[in-house]
This record gives C-alpha cells, sequence and structure tokens, in this order.
C-alpha cells in the first residue's frame, strides 16, 4: 500500500519543466549562431519569448520591452545535454551521508531517481560554467539500478528542473573476463560456462517474469473468478520497458558482450539506448546496423584492453562516429560533469568529425532521450536553453559569458567556486 | 673558481644525462621555450641528451638525425611533481604508522605499462612516492622516464630525495570507519610527528654519547661498550631533521598546512612542497614567504571534505602571489593530460598560456629539484621535450613525440605505422594478438 501511494505520489511530480511565461522578451543580437541543426548564422538575433525561441535571423526588430544582450564577438550554442551523470545524487564521493545512487540489491527497476536528486548541489552550477543545460541523472549499482530523470540544470525545486522523471530504465550488463594471455591458456583450463551469457539469461528471465505478471494481471481483470497476482513494484516498473515506451539504457563495454546487448535487445524488442561501449570500435558496424544509439562514457580512461591501444578511450569513439553510430557525449558522474566538453574534444583529437561531436553534445541526446522537440538545437518553437561563449565551446580557454535556461537568464557566478574565490581574493596581506 | 664551477656544471649534467643520451636536430617548430619567449620555427640541437643550441638555420652535424618539427608546438618535456607509476605492489605500508625506513627506489619498476603511457602524454620525468596512509611514509625518488632502461637507470641523478609525509584525512583514516589505528584526529598526526622527532633527537644523543665512550675507551685501552640498538626507523628521520630528505606533504586544508610549516619551521626541516594542497589558495602569501611549493591539482576536487573548500581558480591564485605551484597528477589517467589540466589555469584564474606551461615544467621541476637540468629548454639542459601538433592547451592537441635525453621514446607515427600493419596482417587472415606484452620500450 505504501508503495503504491509512493507512485501516485511520483507521477505527480513529474509535472515537467514549463518555460516561463509572461517574463520580458530576450533578444540575443548579432551573435555567431550556431544552430546545429542548420548552418550557422554570423550576425545573427534569436528572440526569446515566453522561454522559448520565438524567432532566429538576422536584423530581428526587438520588442519595445525586450532585454537586449549584446553577442557581438560571442557564439551562440544550443545547451549541452549531459547523457549520463549523478548530479544531485553525489555530492561528495567518500561521504555515505552524500551518496544517493546506489541501493542495496540486485534487481532495483522502481527506483527513481528523481526522488533522491539534490537541486541544490553545487556540482549543477559549477557543471553549468562549460555550457551544460539538461543532464540525465542515473542511479548506479546491480543488474536493475533503477530509473534515470532528465533535469534541466536550473530551478529551485526539482519538479521546476524535470523534463522527464522516468527518462529511461538502466540494465547493467556483465563484463566478459579478459581472455586468458598465452601463458595462462597454457597452464589453465578455459572456463566451461560463458558466465556472461548465463548473467544475461538471467536478465531476460526477469523480463519474462514481468511479462507473466502482466498476463495474470490481465487475466484477472477479464476474468473475475481470477485472483490478480500481489502487487510487485518491480515488475510494473518494468512494464513500460516492456511496452516499448521507455528506453532500456544497457551499460556494457567489451566488444562480446555488445554483441549479446545487441540479440538480447532484437529479442526481448527493447528500445535499447548503449552506455559506455568501450569497446564499439570492434563492433560498431554491428550498432549501427541495429540502429542503436550509444551514450559514451567518461573519457577520462585508458583504454578498455592493451590492444586497443594507449589511445583506445579516444579513438574508439571516432570509429564508432565514423561507422554513423548515433553517439551522446557523458560525464559519468557528477565531480566530471564540469568536463564534458573536455571528453568531446579528447574524442575530436583523436578524429572524430567536431561538429559531429557538437551534436553528440546537443541534438543527439535531446533525440536518444526523447526531447528533441524541446531541446537540442536553437530552432523557433524549441526552449530557450541555450549559451554565449568566447570560442569554441570545447576548448578548455573558452568562457561561456551568458547562459539561459528556459529563457530565463542564469546567474552564472552563484557558484561555490566563485563564493570561495571572491572571499579569498579579499584577503589582505597578512603581517610578516 | 668560476672556472671550477663551470667544469663541476658540465660534469653533473652529463652525469645526469647518462650514457646513451641521443642527438638529433628539431627542426622549424614553435619552440616554447619556458625560459624565454616562444620562439617561431625554431631548430633546437641536441648532442649525446644535451641541448647544444637553439635558434634559426641551424645545421645537423653527421649522423645526426633531423625530426621535422614545422607547423608542431616543442616545449620542455612535462614533469609530473606527483605520481605513483613505476613502483612494484603497493605504495602505502599501513602496517606502522610511521615508515620512513621503506623507499621507493627499491621498488621501481621500469617495465610499468605506466611509463609508456606517461610518455605517450609528453612525461618525461616523474616525481614517484609513497601513498598517503602515514604522517610520515616512504622515501620517494625523481625517475626519468627511460622506457626500456633499468630501474637504476630511471632514477634521475643529482635529484634530491624525498621523504612523503601526509596530513588529514587519509593518516587519520577518516574513511575506513573500521580503523581503530592511532592517529584518528589532526591532532593525532602532528603529535605524531612531534615525537619521533623527539625519538631521533633522543636517539641521535644515544649514539653521540656512545661514540663519545668508545673513544675515551679505546684512549684508555678498555673494551668498548656495547654501542645502542640501531633503529633504521630513526635514522631516516635523523635525515629529515638534518634536511638531508625533501619532505613532501600530502595535505589539504590551510590550518594543518600552517600548522606543519611551524613544526617544521621550529625542527629545521626542509619542507620542499605541500601535495595537492588543495586550499593552499588560502595562505599563498605564508607559503610564498617560507619558500614552499605546491604540487597541485588544476581543478579535481570535491572527492572528499577536505578536498570540498577548493576551486579551480587555486593554482592561479598561488603563482599571482609568488608560490611556486605545480599542477600534477597523482593518477596514471591524469598524467597523460596534464598539458589540458594547465588549460584550465588559464580559464580559471587567468595564468598567461606560458605561466600555465610553466606549471607543468619548470615549477615542477623547481619543486623537484631538478630545475637545474630541466624544465626549459635552453643550451645545456637535458633534451627532455614533448612535440605537440598544437599549443599545448589547445583541447586537440595530440603529443606527437617525446625524447629523454635526446633520445625518441614515444612517436605517434611510428604507433599508427605499427597498429596499421598489425590490422592489416589480421585482415590478411592472421590471428589477434593475444599476448599483454607491452610494446617494447627502450632507445631508439
Amino acid at each position: 500500500m505504501k508503495t503504491r501511494l509512493a507512485l501516485v505520489a511520483v507521477v505527480a511530480l513529474g509535472l515537467s519543466t514549463a518555460p516561463a511565461a509572461g517574463a520580458p522578451p530576450i533578444l540575443i543580437r548579432n551573435g555567431h549562431l550556431v544552430p546545429v541543426v542548420g548552418e550557422p548564422i554570423a550576425g545573427g538575433d534569436i528572440l526569446v519569448q515566453d522561454g522559448r525561441i520565438a524567432a532566429i535571423g538576422v536584423g530581428l526588430v526587438a520588442p519595445p520591452d525586450a532585454r537586449v544582450i549584446d553577442a557581438t564577438g560571442l557564439f551562440v550554442y544550443p545547451g549541452f545535454i549531459d547523457a549520463f551523470s549523478t548530479f544531485g545524487l553525489e555530492e561528495i564521493s567518500s561521504i555515505a551521508a552524500t551518496r544517493d545512487s546506489r541501493e542495496l540489491g540486485r534487481d532495483n527497476p522502481e527506483l527513481h531517481a528523481a526522488w533522491a536528486i539534490n537541486p541544490d548541489t553545487v556540482h549543477i552550477a559549477v557543471s553549468r560554467l562549460n555550457g551544460t543545460t539538461a543532464a540525465l541523472v542515473a542511479p548506479a549499482g546491480g543488474t536493475f539500478p533503477g530509473q534515470a530523470a532528465l533535469i534541466k540544470m536550473n530551478g529551485w525545486t526539482l519538479p521546476e528542473m524535470l523534463l522527464a522523471e522516468a527518462a529511461a530504465t538502466l540494465i547493467n550488463f556483465p563484463t566478459t573476463p579478459r581472455p586468458p594471455g598465452e601463458a595462462a591458456i597454457a597452464t589453465e583450463e578455459k572456463p566451461k560456462v560463458d558466465l556472461a551469457a548465463k548473467l544475461v539469461e538471467r536478465i531476460a528471465g526477469t523480463l519474462d517474469d514481468a511479462r507473466a505478471y502482466r498476463r495474470l494481471k490481465d487475466a484477472a481483470r477479464r476474468d473475475p473468478a481470477l485472483s490478480p497476482p500481489p502487487f510487485n513494484p518491480k515488475y510494473e516498473a518494468l512494464q513500460p520497458v516492456l511496452d516499448g515506451e521507455r528506453p532500456v539504457i544497457i551499460t556494457v563495454e567489451k566488444a562480446k558482450d555488445i554483441e549479446l546487448a545487441l540479440s538480447f535487445a532484437a529479442q526481448q524488442k527493447l528500445r535499447v539506448i548503449l552506455h559506455g561501449c568501450a569497446q564499439g570500435y570492434r563492433v560498431a558496424s554491428a550498432i549501427k546496423a541495429a540502429g542503436v544509439p550509444v551514450i559514451v562514457d567518461d573519457l577520462y580512461t585508458g583504454p578498455s584492453e592493451y590492444e586497443d591501444g594507449y589511445d583506445g578511450a579516444w579513438t574508439n569513439v571516432a570509429a564508432m562516429a565514423r561507422e554513423g553510430v548515433t553517439l551522446c557525449f557523458s560525464s559519468g558522474s557528477a565531480l566530471n560533469g564540469k568536463d564534458l566538453p573536455t571528453f568531446a574534444a579528447r574524442a575530436v583529437a583523436f578524429g572524430m568529425d567536431r561538429d559531429e561531436a557538437i551534436r553528440a553534445l546537443t541534438i543527439n541526446p535531446a533525440r536518444v532521450l526523447g526531447v528533441a522537440h524541446r531541446l537540442g538545437s536553437l530552432e523557433v518553437g524549441k526552449d530557450a536553453d541555450l549559451f554565449l561563449t568566447s570560442g569554441d565551446p570545447l576548448q578548455i580557454t573558452s568562457v561561456v559569458q551568458t547562459m539561459l535556461i528556459g529563457g530565463e537568464v542564469v546567474d552564472l557566478d552563484a557558484n561555490w567556486w566563485n563564493e570561495l574565490y571572491e572571499r579569498w581574493s579579499a584577503r589582505p596581506r597578512p603581517a610578516s | 673558481m668560476r672556472t671550477l664551477n663551470v667544469a663541476l656544471a658540465a660534469a653533473l649534467l652529463a652525469a645526469s644525462a647518462g650514457a646513451g643520451g641521443g642527438s638529433a636536430l628539431l627542426r622549424g617548430g614553435n619552440v616554447i621555450t619556458v625560459a624565454g619567449p616562444t620562439l617561431q620555427g625554431a631548430d633546437i640541437l641536441v648532442v649525446d641528451g644535451i641541448i647544444r643550441q637553439v635558434g634559426e638555420n641551424l645545421q645537423a652535424p653527421p649522423g645526426v638525425p633531423v625530426i621535422d618539427c614545422r607547423g608542431r608546438w616543442v616545449m620542455p618535456g612535462i614533469i609530473d611533481a606527483h605520481s605513483h607509476i613505476a613502483l612494484e605492489g603497493g605504495v602505502n605500508e599501513t602496517g606502522a604508522l610511521l615508515t620512513p625506513e621503506t623507499d621507493c627506489a627499491d621498488i621501481i619498476d621500469p617495465e610499468d605499462l605506466d611509463i609508456f603511457y606517461a610518455l605517450t602524454g609528453g612525461v618525461t620525468s616523474i616525481h614517484t612516492m609513497h601513498g598517503s596512509a602515514n604522517p610520515i611514509g616512504g622515501r620517494g625518488i625523481v625517475l626519468k622516464l627511460r622506457w626500456g632502461a633499468t630501474a637504476p637507470e630511471m632514477v634521475f641523478a643529482g635529484a634530491p630525495r624525498t621523504v612523503k609525509w601526509a596530513l588529514g584525512e587519509n593518516p587519520k583514516q577518516a574513511n575506513s570507519p573500521d580503523s581503530t589505528r592511532y592517529p584518528k584526529t589532526r591532532m593525532g598526526v602532528e603529535a605524531s610527528i612531534r615525537a619521533i622527532f623527539e625519538e631521533a633527537r633522543s636517539y641521535q644523543r644515544a649514539w653521540r654519547d656512545h661514540q663519545r665512550r668508545a673513544a675515551a675507551a679505546a684512549k684508555a685501552g678498555k673494551p668498548a661498550p656495547l654501542p645502542p640498538r640501531r633503529d633504521l626507523r630513526l635514522e631516516v628521520v635523523s635525515d629529515i631533521l638534518a634536511g638531508k630528505l625533501w619532505v613532501r606533504c600530502h595535505a589539504y586544508q590551510a590550518a594543518e598546512m600552517l600548522s606543519i610549516l611551524k613544526l617544521c619551521q621550529e625542527y629545521g626541516v626542509k619542507l620542499a612542497a605541500f601535495e595537492h594542497g588543495l586550499e593552499a589558495y588560502k595562505i599563498a602569501d605564508e607559503l610564498a614567504a617560507a619558500g614552499v611549493g605546491n604540487a597541485a591539482f588544476a581543478d579535481f576536487w570535491g572527492y572528499k571534505w577536505e578536498a570540498f573548500f577548493t576551486l579551480p581558480h587555486s593554482v592561479a591564485m598561488q603563482v599571482r602571489r609568488g608560490v611556486v605551484a605545480a599542477v600534477a597528477s597523482d593518477s596514471a589517467e591524469r598524467m597523460r593530460r596534464l598539458n589540458l589540466d594547465a588549460a584550465k589555469t588559464v580559464r580559471f584564474g587567468g595564468l598567461t598560456p606560458d605561466e600555465a606551461i610553466r606549471t607543468i615544467t619548470i615549477n615542477a621541476a623547481t619543486i623537484c629539484g631538478t630545475d637545474r637540468w630541466v624544465g626549459t629548454i635552453q643550451v645545456g639542459k637535458h633534451a627532455d621535450l614533448a612535440v605537440f601538433d598544437r599549443h599545448p592547451l589547445d583541447a586537440y592537441a595530440v603529443c606527437q613525440m617525446t625524447l629523454v635525453d635526446g633520445n625518441v621514446l614515444f612517436d605517434r607515427a611510428a604507433v599508427l605505422a605499427e597498429r596499421a600493419a598489425r590490422e592489416a596482417r589480421v585482415r590478411e587472415g592472421a590471428p589477434p594478438p593475444t599476448t599483454q606484452t607491452p610494446p617494447p620500450g627502450g632507445k631508439s
């Protein structure tokens, strides 16, 4: 009973972020616009009204009450979307009281990240400094960690921030151990059981159980003589996944396991997004053929295995992009949120097309996460989630000057780092 | 006297570069000298591991290979002032509280693949050290990343030996709730250091007394008295008190840094640098006045309570107030992109690009005590060099080549060629490689 009430509460909570209505319009004037969908516009203007982009063009006329933001010499991009993070779930990783990402147990598909997100986390404000305006927040741990929420990086309360309270269900796939080297092959027996395949069978079994639960419920609804199965929150939570309403994000690393995941997705008829894919380059054509998008993980990492090359973490992304796989970048954690554009820059440095890298920060995640009607590009009718920057936003030395989320100008200076900077810059020289 | 000094310096340079220094002419790169302005399209002549000439239109002596660096950026090899790579086994001796008797020099692993990975990021020398579990930990050592050489050959000759100290959460084991080891507070950490200082003083007194008694006995023709029991730990602490070891002190909070600085001044200990020093920006004036450096992070933060009160402007704030601050890695992953971490000091805190480059070159060398030999591109210095395809602070920059003592130990073009050949073999039906054998290191 308690669980039922809680579920109702979450549904009520899921009033998604409505762009600000009634605020005075904003005209961004004379910027170098990079709409992502469509060609760049030199000396372009953007009119923002009621939180949305009302017009884009050259020489737009500002309404009389409009606030004008001069973008001369600046570049204007749609806000970046961090496609896998832990904003608000993890504050200080070594302090258990500030961690809310990892529940006990293996199968927790009923858990909602949205219940635990702290909207006041310091990591949101510091990660906005690099252009991020939205993020998927995902729990971790076990086989079914729960449901990820999609949030905007601004708002007083979580309901004000939420774009999708249950944007995706997560599944952690097993990782096949590295095949033994020559020396080990000579001395050790090969494992007889393919452990990863067995574990995937177990995941499929859980989904089958959820389907059986649904059939029992349906049967009881049709026939009053039958009693429905006892309420099971886990199987309930999996129904939108089985219906194909909600995507599943499968976290997977090795080439062999990616292939397992692709066949699993096809057999189960799920809407699958892969996450991680450190060896995706080895099976990129299969990923592309399956039409499955990939969320790239934290790129502050070495190669998955030595044979992937010293630069394997980055060439992997470039290779998948060349094959035409739809890619999204992610930080992987609240702490790395600030580094999202740098991850993209690493992929570009090692061979990814730069414009494709920008799409992988904007329109790709918007499409993959089902919010392309609102986010991911500078287009009339979309939410005014954008930023003005001094240069290429993938360059570490570029400075985001102005950011709008839902048509509201975000106070970029209101962040923990700046607070410390202001306070300690003012310290007088100590008497020696 | 002056001549003697010059001769001595030359001998030192030769000794430190060691036998096997390579020769090359790096042609036409944009040379970030660090010692002075960046030179557009300049040549660097390296003979036997030493930079002999920097300028335009230099001639390669017969037999000296020319490396085309036109359109590329040449900088001094990156120096990672805080590392734990190239060490065999663990780096924390948690069985005892104070462990200066342990020595990283005993466990140098010249085959650690991380040495190669460091080279791929342009890193040419590192200070590798004991962990942070102990208020006074083991001794650390500065290494040249002579991939392919033996452990003794890796040692940076002439570099001062160091000892690792640690303050705060790690030595008090704050994040290991089950630990019952003393100390559990910062007070206990400082007390344990002070206690062993006094113990070492007593130990030294006991030996002095013994030597006096032994001399007297010898004079009187009497049998020598029994000596005190030898204590290897207190002998190293005595070396610390004598200033023979440079202290590298892991610390986060400004308050504990000021406390340990006071303690070191009281006992005459050489405190070379704080490690991480995430709150060093708060006390930059005090650190500058005391001549204490900081092997900092650019913006790695927030992973524990003592790492929370910081900001990526920290390094710039330290540099602006005269602290010798380096951007260091403490990580086999981060060390491969120290140039990008240095770029963050431009974005946050407003260092100039040249100042940012200093934080991963000459400042790190100064902290490690190797600035006489490395850290700038200057005639007479070791030819430890990194070549990038773009300015090293450009987020798209990729290290193309790394030289140590004039030897090319990483060449991206060669790696790519080898990779292409392997892929071609696999396409032709050869089985894919299954071994974990690292690529052959060594001098080219």
